[in-house]
């Protein structure tokens, strides 16, 4: 059988160019659903990697009523910074305070013109580790915190990580959802269009049964051909993809992007495209195998 | 070669097709199935490549009993027969070639193997010369030729032939027949389903009729026959 690679492969090429519409139609049904596939995939790759960034930013501020001397400050900041949960800790002083609130308003600093250091609180701004970046850790410094040092105003953006983490398995199971949907409708569509390929040989498969050619000779031929539609089909979708990518997204909606916050946009990881070329051979090859089940048969002519 | 026991076929429940069909017939054996038009010639002949399940009795072929094969054995069991149709059932989209090294592609024979025995038996039908045509490309007469080519180029032990010059004008008859009597004397066992009398006449052998599914007549080989088969004056 591995000797005759080539012979199966060859009528494959063949069957495929004697009825060139048919392949076509099964490899542009490839090629649409995976880059339909392909630019969600993108999408939700970029809005993890946003959302990702955008929780590298969460922190825990502790607002202090009275400011304390410099050494029990100290010695706040080398205290939680022991907390296995904690990055970093930074005192940030009213007069600083004050600054970075100039900064923010930018052309409408002088709102605040006039106004005393006093009227922003001083704070601790407690980063936390990579790892600890959830809801269950900051309720566990927060809780850690408010008992260690009498910590009153804790801030951390309670409402808005549960929704981000909401939005986040939103954003992965209706991801999955549309994926799998567009899967398998790509694979009923492949089904179809081979069976209706071997309506249209079916004196072929008919003869090949009548001058004794096994179940697996006989099918052989329809597998490698729908594999390989599959295979261009995952190859078009990855260009077609990547096109829509370097065109759409880069280019034209780029500047639309950096004012969302998005400043760079990334394409598939190398072994996304990979499996979508891979995943596009096994939609053909099952497509081949669904419509061969109950085709291929030793019935009469 | 081939015996049938008691064999009944019914396609549907109380209408029998074949009706305990009970038959030999003995290697190098060339055999005329006759009858009306849905007598169950065709039948019997599917029931002999397996292409249909008897619902009773048992058939042998070459010592084994096909009636117990599963899907998987029929293949090798049709690498031994040559099967000839009335339309002939060629791959339109394949030249002459093609269509008569289909069988021998299909046992997983050898390329140049394929070549030679190609070319030795479309040269013995007469068509070598027709090598790279298609078969819409040639005449009637021709496209049976070869399916009688892509049928002989295994080298069958049995030859099953439904109604094979049934569209074929009387002359280009008398060639397909040429051919299956120099099959025959090579000691290819032949079945041919035919109602054509004047070519029982022209060609006697030995005639299994069927009437309404039923064995009605079975005459014995003329001695002409014999005389072939085994060779002596």
């Amino acid at each position: 059988m591995v000797l005759r690679t080539g012979y199966f492969l060859k009528r494959a090429l063949r069957n495929m160019r004697q009825s060139p519409v048919l392949s076509l139609a099964s490899v542009a049904t490839v090629a649409v659903a995976l880059a339909l596939l392909a630019f969600f995939a993108i999408a939700v790759l970029n809005v993890q990697q946003l959302t990702a960034s955008w929780g590298e930013t969460l922190a825990i501020v502790a607002y202090l009523d009275d400011v304390p001397d410099d050494k029990a400050i100290n010695d706040w900041v080398k205290d939680i910074e022991s907390y296995p949960e904690v990055a970093k800790v930074t005192f940030v002083n009213r007069q600083a305070a004050v600054e970075r609130f100039r900064k923010r308003l930018g052309d409408d600093a002088d709102l605040i013109e006039g106004l005393g250091p006093e009227v922003l609180p001083a704070s601790l701004e407690i980063s936390l580790a990579d790892d600890w970046r959830n809801e269950a850790a900051i309720a566990t410094v927060v809780e850690r915190l408010r008992t260690d040092h009498r910590f009153t105003d804790l801030q951390y953006g309670q409402g808005w990580l549960e929704k981000l983490e909401a939005f986040l398995l939103l954003l992965r199971v209706s991801g999955s959802a549309l994926g799998g949907f567009l899967v398998f409708a790509a694979l009923v569509i492949v089904a179809n269009t081979i069976k209706l390929t071997l309506y249209v040989r079916q004196d072929e498969l008919e003869a090949m049964a009548m001058v004794g050619g096994t179940s697996l000779f006989i099918k052989l031929p329809y597998l490698v051909e729908g594999a390989l539609q599959g295979l261009f089909g995952g190859v078009i979708a990855l260009g077609l993809s990547f096109l829509i990518f370097e065109v759409v997204l880069q280019k034209s909606l780029g500047s639309l992007l950096l004012i969302t916050g998005i400043d760079t946009i990334s394409f598939l990881p190398p072994i996304w495209q990979g499996m979508l070329v891979v995943g596009g051979s096994l939609i053909g090859l099952l497509g081949s195998l669904f419509a061969l089940r109950k085709f291929v048969r030793f019935g009469s002519p | 070669m081939i015996q049938l026991f008691n064999v009944c076929k019914a396609y549907q429940r109380d209408q029998n097709a074949l009706s305990d069909i009970t038959l030999r017939i003995e290697k190098g054996e060339f055999v005329y199935l006759t009858g009306a038009s849905g007598a169950g010639k065709s039948t019997l002949l599917k029931l002999l490549y397996c292409a249909e399940r008897p619902t009773r009795g048992q058939i042998l072929v070459n010592g084994r009993n096909i009636t117990r094969f599963g899907p998987a054995r029929i293949p090798y069991l049709r690498r031994d027969l040559g099967i000839i149709f009335q339309d002939f059932k060629l791959l339109i989209r394949r030249t002459v070639f093609e269509n008569v090294a289909f069988p021998l592609e299909v046992q997983g024979r050898k390329r140049f193997e394929i070549s030679k025995k190609v070319y030795q038996t479309l040269k013995n039908v007469g068509l070598e010369h027709r090598l790279h045509y298609y078969p819409l490309q040639l005449s009637g007469g021709e496209q049976q030729r070869v399916a009688v080519a892509r049928a002989l180029v295994v080298d069958p032990l049995i030859l099953l032939a439904d109604e094979p010059t049934g569209n074929l004008d009387p002359e280009v008859t008398l060639d397909i027949m040429e051919l299956f009597k120099n099959a025959n004397a090579r000691g290819t066992t032949i079945i041919m389903a035919t109602h054509d009398r004047n070519l029982i006449q022209q060609f006697p052998r030995r005639i299994v009729s069927l009437t309404a599914g039923s064995l009605a007549v079975d005459d014995l080989p003329l001695p002409r026959l014999s005389a072939e088969v085994t060779g002596q004056p």
